[in-house]
């Protein structure tokens, strides 16, 4: 049916220290993403927009709720299933692209080269979508553009979109509501919680399904 | 601007008739700003009445063509080399709704402000949707360059519009946290804004059960 979400966080929790010292950086999310769906993320810092990605991505583990990947839970993998999940099927973009653990040391070190030119339009966003996320299910961008010159930080939007019009699903954090309107549907945060979204989730369909 | 003007700088290239000026007009404004063909034969007659422009004849159709005067050329020189004047802006509804429910007492400000950028960004997506069309996805170098610039321009309004209401979040989430002070400027106006500021936290936690499913 294709309903099963690639991404879902059900109640998902992340709490700082304990007792007294306990910050609270995410309190009971939940949300999913689509095959085809890109959601981006906002609100101010320390609303827990990166430990949202965090967490979607296995880079960190809830203190409550579950995250799953493909209806797979998350949470149950080891060590090595996790690391295999990370590597192929969820793709990681993060700022200025100083670092991409997907890609090798010298991909890292030639991407920003890359990036340099002018005039290299279409060939060239299909090197940074191969570089970036190849065929993963799941794209976690966190303030991909950075400071990156406006061109080139379109570039990289334009491709994360393109990517997710060809059937991944991707999550991006951003603070700039310019960026954040290449998405699907814009999801706020305040104080670990959800407080609003520009839209409802991908598909009638997925509303009415009582199992998801 | 008045319509005057653009029509004074469409007939600096050649003459032309009213209906054709109306639909130069829309075309190379991305449709922004509609006319109607009266509007563009009331403000012709009226160029003509002042000098700036003059009738060239009619053609096999009967349409009367119009070029511009040396004073109408003269005018539409000194027209590109001004600034804009700022100063004629009509005023922003939003700026002073929300000048307004900082002072008036019992309004959920940071409810009225979340509200705002929700709507906003929605149309800040429907813009970059149709700039994303309208630089064709792929086929970068055939585009309608006036129509991508006026886009442009409403994204960026769109986008200064909720980096602004994120400014005011933040600033009224500072002043929560200070001794209130009344407004300046209406001595013993009221109860003013005394023990009605809403903490951004209260509003979430009402919110939070009903939104958790984003």
């Amino acid at each position: 049916m294709g309903t099963t979400p690639i991404l879902r966080m059900a109640e998902v929790s992340r709490v700082h220290g304990s007792d007294t010292t306990a910050v609270r950086a995410l309190a009971g999310v939940s949300m999913e993403v689509h095959a085809g769906e890109l959601v981006a993320v906002m609100g101010p810092s320390g609303s827990g927009k990166s430990t949202l990605l965090n967490l979607a991505g296995g880079l960190d583990a809830p203190t409550a709720g579950q995250v799953f990947i493909e209806g797979e839970s998350i949470g149950a993998l080891k060590g090595d299933g996790l690391a295999r999940l990370r590597r192929r099927r969820v793709g990681f973009v993060f700022q200025d692209f100083n670092l991409i653990p997907s890609l090798t040391a010298i991909e890292n070190v030639a991407l920003p080269l890359e990036l340099d030119g002018q005039r290299v339009r279409r060939a060239r966003r299909h090197a940074i979508a191969r570089a970036l996320v190849g065929d993963r299910k799941l794209v976690l961008a966190d303030e991909p553009t950075g400071a990156l010159d406006s061109h080139t930080g379109e570039e990289v939007l334009r491709v994360l979109r393109e990517r997710c019009d060809a059937g991944a699903a991707g999550l991006l954090v951003t603070h700039e509501a310019r960026h954040a309107a290449w998405a699907d549907r814009v999801v706020f945060l305040r104080d670990g919680v959800v407080v609003d979204s520009t839209g409802s989730p991908a598909t009638a369909e997925t509303l009415l399904d009582p199992a998801v | 601007m008045s319509v005057k003007l653009g029509l004074l700088a469409l007939l600096a290239e050649e003459p032309m008739y009213g209906a054709r000026l109306r639909a130069e007009f829309e075309a190379r404004t991305g449709g922004t700003w509609p006319l109607n063909v009266g509007q563009v034969y009331t403000t012709l007659s009226r160029l003509e009445r002042d000098g700036l422009v003059e009738a060239v004849g009619e053609d096999a159709e009967g349409r009367i063509a119009y070029r511009l005067t040396s004073t109408g050329r003269a005018e539409v020189a000194q027209w590109w080399l001004s600034p804009v004047d700022r100063d004629s802006t009509p005023r922003d509804e939003l700026v002073i709704k929300l000048a307004l429910a900082v002072t008036v007492e019992g309004v959920d400000v940071p409810r009225v402000v979340q509200t705002q950028r929700t709507a906003t960004l929605k149309h800040l997506q429907d813009l970059t949707r149709l700039k994303h069309r309208a630089t064709g996805g792929t086929d970068t170098d055939s585009y309608d360059i006036a129509w991508l610039l006026v886009l442009e321009n409403l994204i960026y309004t769109a986008e200064a519009e909720v980096r602004w209401l994120d400014h005011v979040e933040a600033r009224l989430a500072r002043e929560a946290t200070r001794p209130r002070r009344r407004a300046a400027g209406i001595p013993g106006g009221g109860s003013g804004a005394q023990g009605r500021t809403t903490t951004p936290g209260d509003t979430t936690n009402e919110k939070q059960q009903s939104s958790t499913r984003a």
